[in-house]
């Protein structure tokens, strides 16, 4: 018994712990978006592929890198950055060239993440950040969608948002689902991503509060603006449920509160509406989401819950 | 009828190596006495015992050995026959330093005159306040607040509903089930005894659903009892906290800094109960509880263990621990302290003494991914991601605004952190330091009112 | 701000203004032009030229007249003398360089408001003799020269490809759009502060070491 004795450790309570990890969050957000990613490769091919590598390649070793230049604690390994690197190539065209995705991933694991204080202290999505980046310095590269390998005319290359809002019959839903259209390599499979999403929320990982919200939001505005089928099209068409279940779910740059989640989702989604019926842009996914993330710690002050038992006090 | 009740928050802690599921089918051994007990003199919340013995007195077993030092105190009684040895200072497993009084052992387990209650069913609310305060009896889930003074509520306080605490919500712990099943109607009669002396209508007895047996043996103690019902509640951590029970049973909540008693309610553990109803019945004195031995022992059980039993006595009865043990801790594992001294007593509020592996080295800390789970699991919805950043960023200011004051340190948040932080280590702390800036801005205050009392008594004397 | 309890040289001063207190990249100062037309190196030498003009002679003029000027109406008094020199400079500009003025555009009448030299007016030129005063004007005004034409040749390199208009990056490649924009000069004087803060803590510490040997 002294030997025992020994070797006993005191600490603080609690002394056991739940099982979930950092690392095990992100492995599940990863195997959440593989659906889409090979959704993307199966419409366009090994390029797609090869983007998705460098992308994931270009983050994880900027953050080694950083992290050992600047004598930090290397975290490279927690797989944050293999999201990042994924979301990254699943919002750039499968034409662009190789470089794209490496000055994205650089830009976001370097600019946006490590440089604001590494995982957990980015003011913005650091995949959002490094595509709004990328589309405003090489719109012509990032806004040119190449046919995928199953689509029968390559007339129709323009996006399907590009389409709808001209007419929205020129669109079939199930089009929109199997992702046979032109758009960036990850977005255009609707159902990977609802899968991928609903996986997400069914875990635990993502809460069902912001993409339900973000959604309804934007359906809702599409249903006044040009009726059902225009809003379901909508819905399903471009970067929105990409960016709904992945992005804006985002643990770091999302509210905490519950009531501030509804209001992060509902932001996007008005957002995301304006921007696609009214202003210059094809897409508002990624602007609507980054200004709801800058929002998010003022969201945060004015939605603070009332604790248990709590007494208001007056005066 | 039966709709599911729950607080908001909370955890299911996952069990580890003779967890409930093997300790549950132990029935209560009694653990023989030792040859010296080491019985401390303060075993609960309050000012410490006064010893009444000297080096060499003869007592007899629930002789009174130390009485209560103040309002808010509990007497000591002896545990066993035998020869007071010595009063010393030892250390406890919570790592306070104490008086002690060791008694050897004379085996003979010779009793003191008992004097049970002549009309137990007829005590007055006095009456039953000093039965309990004469006994010694303290909150025996762990919290050790002494009962009689929880029995005594403040003018103006009525006490509506006794609510009886049977969830045992803490992983490995299983003391409370075995008594449930074992003396379920000497319970039910001291919490019926404990009605008719406060003319209180109404008692609930809340159990974990995954205590059907309990649940069953409770149902049928008191199915002819009036006003007595027992609840089922969602398993789920801390559903044995005081504010989360009143709350999932009446709905009501406990303001912050408020008692049970601001909601009418009074909260009592199931051991508790059965040492009042003991006392009241049988004049017997608080010098024995269960305890359950969980974790790494070879023999897990719960015993019957008197009071100033050393540890390493009820280990050596559980057939000694496994080698791979790297933790002792005194209670559950959530909220339990842990200890690495064997020769500590076994105190009232010892409900369990676990013995945890490898799985209690504390992870490295990683940072904070925010992702709110923390805030999902505390039971009293505090932001557990905001209090930390304050506390560590030393603005204790906002973390009290923040409600830091009303953390019950249960563990929830730092159970289920992703990024392993030590929240609840880091909200001690500074539920620490704002309570000492709270005495020290209280006495700076005072200092000053005196100060001013004396120069205007001065000043009219000068006037004079 | 300037150190009183020392005394204060014409050289001193001058290297005060162009390194210690630098006002892009220290005081923070100039903002507007700072992120407004560094799009291009050329733009960046002659907008920090024509703000020097009119530093130099604003401090001159404003330290001559420090006596003379009352306190209360020292502030319109400033806007008078630094706007003619504005104004002479946009004049000289428009009949000599019509080609920059017109690229530089609003941005050269924008000078008086600019904040670096409303602060070296009222911090330094009112409290100190002409002399010292067109050093501080010359130092700060070439420590702003300085500091937009570094940041605008390394905006120009990854916005256009070019420096000082003579491209130096090979033919495939692709500007980056972005560096042309607001955004992009936020994010080009974020990192180049970073790497000179960088710099001035490691030149501290080597000051600190040798002070401690000697």
């Amino acid at each position: 018994m002294q030997q025992m004795q020994k070797k006993l450790i005191i600490a603080s309570s609690p002394h056991i712990r739940d099982s979930v990890t950092t690392r095990r969050i992100m492995q599940e957000v990863c195997l959440a978006l593989a659906p889409a990613g090979i959704a993307g490769i199966v419409y366009f091919g090994v390029d797609a592929l090869k983007l998705i590598l460098i992308s994931v390649c270009t983050c994880v070793l900027t953050e080694y890198l950083y992290q050992r230049l600047m004598n930090q604690k290397v975290t490279a390994g927690d797989w944050s950055a293999v999201v990042t690197g994924l979301l990254i190539a699943y919002n750039v065209p499968a034409s662009a060239p190789w470089w794209i995705p490496v000055v994205g991933g650089v830009f976001a694991i370097l600019l946006v993440k490590q440089l604001f204080g590494g995982i957990g202290s980015n003011f913005a999505n650091p995949a959002l950040t490094a595509r709004a980046v990328l589309f405003i310095s090489w719109g012509s590269i990032m806004g040119s969608y190449p046919v995928t390998r199953y689509m029968e005319d390559a007339v129709s290359s323009a996006t399907p948002l590009a389409l709808l809002q001209q007419d929205p019959s020129q669109v079939s839903v199930w089009t929109l689902l199997i992702g046979n259209h032109g758009g960036v390599l990850g977005e255009t499979c609707a159902i990977a991503l609802i899968l991928g999403g609903v996986y997400l929320i069914i875990r635990g990982i993502a809460d069902w509060r912001i993409p339900v919200s973000f959604i309804c939001t934007a359906f809702v505005c599409f249903l006044l603006q040009g009726g059902f089928d225009l809003a379901l099209k909508e819905v399903l068409a471009g970067g929105l449920l990409l960016g709904a279940f992945f992005m804006a779910t985002d643990y770091v740059t999302t509210p905490t509160s519950v009531p501030g989640r509804f209001i992060m989702g509902a932001g996007c989604g008005l957002l995301l509406f304006l921007i696609r019926a009214f202003a210059n842009y094809p897409e508002g996914c990624s602007f609507a989401i980054l200004f709801m993330n800058v929002m998010t710690p003022m969201i945060d002050r004015f939605t603070m819950p009332k604790y248990f038992g709590e007494v208001k006090k007056h005066g | 009828m039966f709709k599911p009740r729950l607080f908001p928050g909370g955890v299911h802690p996952h069990e580890g190596v003779n967890g409930k599921e093997v300790n549950k089918g132990n029935a209560i051994r009694e653990l023989p006495a030792p040859e010296r007990v080491v019985i401390p003199l303060s075993q609960h919340i309050g000012a410490p015992a006064k010893p009444v013995v000297a080096k060499g007195d003869h007592v007899l077993m629930g002789q009174v050995i130390a009485e209560a030092g103040g309002f808010v105190s509990a007497p000591v009684h002896s545990s066993v026959s035998g020869t007071v040895a010595e009063i010393s200072t030892v250390k406890l497993c919570n790592g306070n330093e104490t008086q002690a009084i060791t008694i050897v052992n004379d085996f003979k387990d010779e009793w003191v005159e008992l004097h049970p209650a002549e009309h137990p069913e007829t005590l007055s609310q006095a009456e039953l306040q000093s039965i309990v305060r004469g006994a010694g009896i303290v909150g025996m889930g762990g919290a050790t607040f002494p009962t009689a003074v929880k029995l005594t509520p403040a003018s103006g306080k009525v006490i509506e509903k006794f609510i009886l605490n049977g969830a045992e919500c803490e992983p490995y712990l299983t003391a409370d089930h075995r008594l449930m099943l074992e003396k379920p109607v000497q319970i039910i009669d001291g919490l019926r005894l404990m009605m008719l002396s406060f003319g209180v209508k109404e008692a609930v007895i809340g159990i974990e659903d995954n205590k059907k047996d309990a649940i069953a043996a409770m149902k049928a103690a008191c199915r002819d009892v009036e006003g007595i019902r027992v609840q089922a509640l969602p398993v789920r951590y801390p559903q044995g906290g005081e504010k989360q029970l009143i709350y999932a049973i009446t709905r009501r909540e406990v303001p912050a800094g408020g008692l049970p008693i601001d909601v009418g309610c009074v909260v009592c553990n199931v051991g508790t109960v059965y040492a009042i109803q003991q006392a009241i019945r049988e004049g017997k004195p608080l010098v024995q509880r269960v305890v359950t031995a969980g974790g790494l022992m070879n023999n897990p059980g719960n015993y019957l263990v008197r009071v100033g039993t050393r540890v390493r006595s009820l280990i050596e009865a559980c057939g000694g621990v496994k080698p791979e043990v790297r933790q002792l801790v005194n209670g559950g594992p959530m909220m339990g302290v842990a200890f690495n001294d064997v020769d500590a007593p076994i105190t009232k509020g010892t409900s369990g003494i676990l013995a945890l592996g490898p799985e209690a080295i504390d992870p490295p800390e990683g940072p904070c991914i925010r992702c709110g789970r923390c805030m999902r699991h505390c039971p009293m919805k505090l932001l557990p991601v905001h209090m930390d950043q304050n506390v560590r960023d030393e603005n204790y200011e906002e973390a009290e605004r923040l409600g830091i004051m009303s953390c019950i340190e249960c563990g929830a948040c730092t159970y289920v952190c992703p990024a392993k932080r030590m929240l609840t280590q880091s909200f001690r702390m500074g539920k620490k330091v704002i309570a000492a800036r709270q005495r020290a801005a209280k006495e700076i205050a005072q200092k000053a009112q005196e100060e001013l009392k004396k120069e205007q008594e001065a000043a009219g004397k000068e006037a004079k | 701000m300037a150190d009183t309890s020392k005394k204060l040289t014409f050289w001193g001063t001058f290297m005060n203004g162009l390194v210690t207190e630098n006002p892009t990249f220290t005081l923070m100062l100039g903002m507007c032009p700072t992120l407004g037309v560094t799009t291009a190196a050329m733009n960046g030498v002659s907008m920090g030229l024509a703000t020097t003009f009119v530093l130099v002679f604003s401090n001159l003029f404003i330290s001559l007249l420090r006596n003379i000027i009352p306190d209360k109406v020292r502030i319109p008094s400033y806007i008078v003398i630094i706007a003619s020199f504005v104004t002479m400079i946009d004049l000289m500009m428009q009949a000599y360089l019509p080609d920059l003025r017109a690229v530089l555009g609003t941005y050269i009448q924008l000078i008086v408001v600019n904040c670096i030299i409303f602060a070296r007016a009222e911090s330094f030129a009112a409290k100190n003799p002409p002399a010292l005063s067109v050093a501080d004007g010359l130092g700060m005004g070439l420590g702003f020269t300085i500091s937009i034409t570094l940041l605008s040749m390394v905006r120009e390199l990854f916005g256009s490809g070019s420096v000082f208009g003579y491209t130096v990056m090979p033919a495939s490649y692709q500007p980056m759009a972005i560096m042309n924009m607001v955004p992009g000069g936020f994010i080009t004087l974020g990192l180049m502060m970073i790497v000179i803060n960088a710099i001035k803590k490691m030149a501290a510490g080597r000051g600190r070491r040798e002070e401690g040997l000697a």
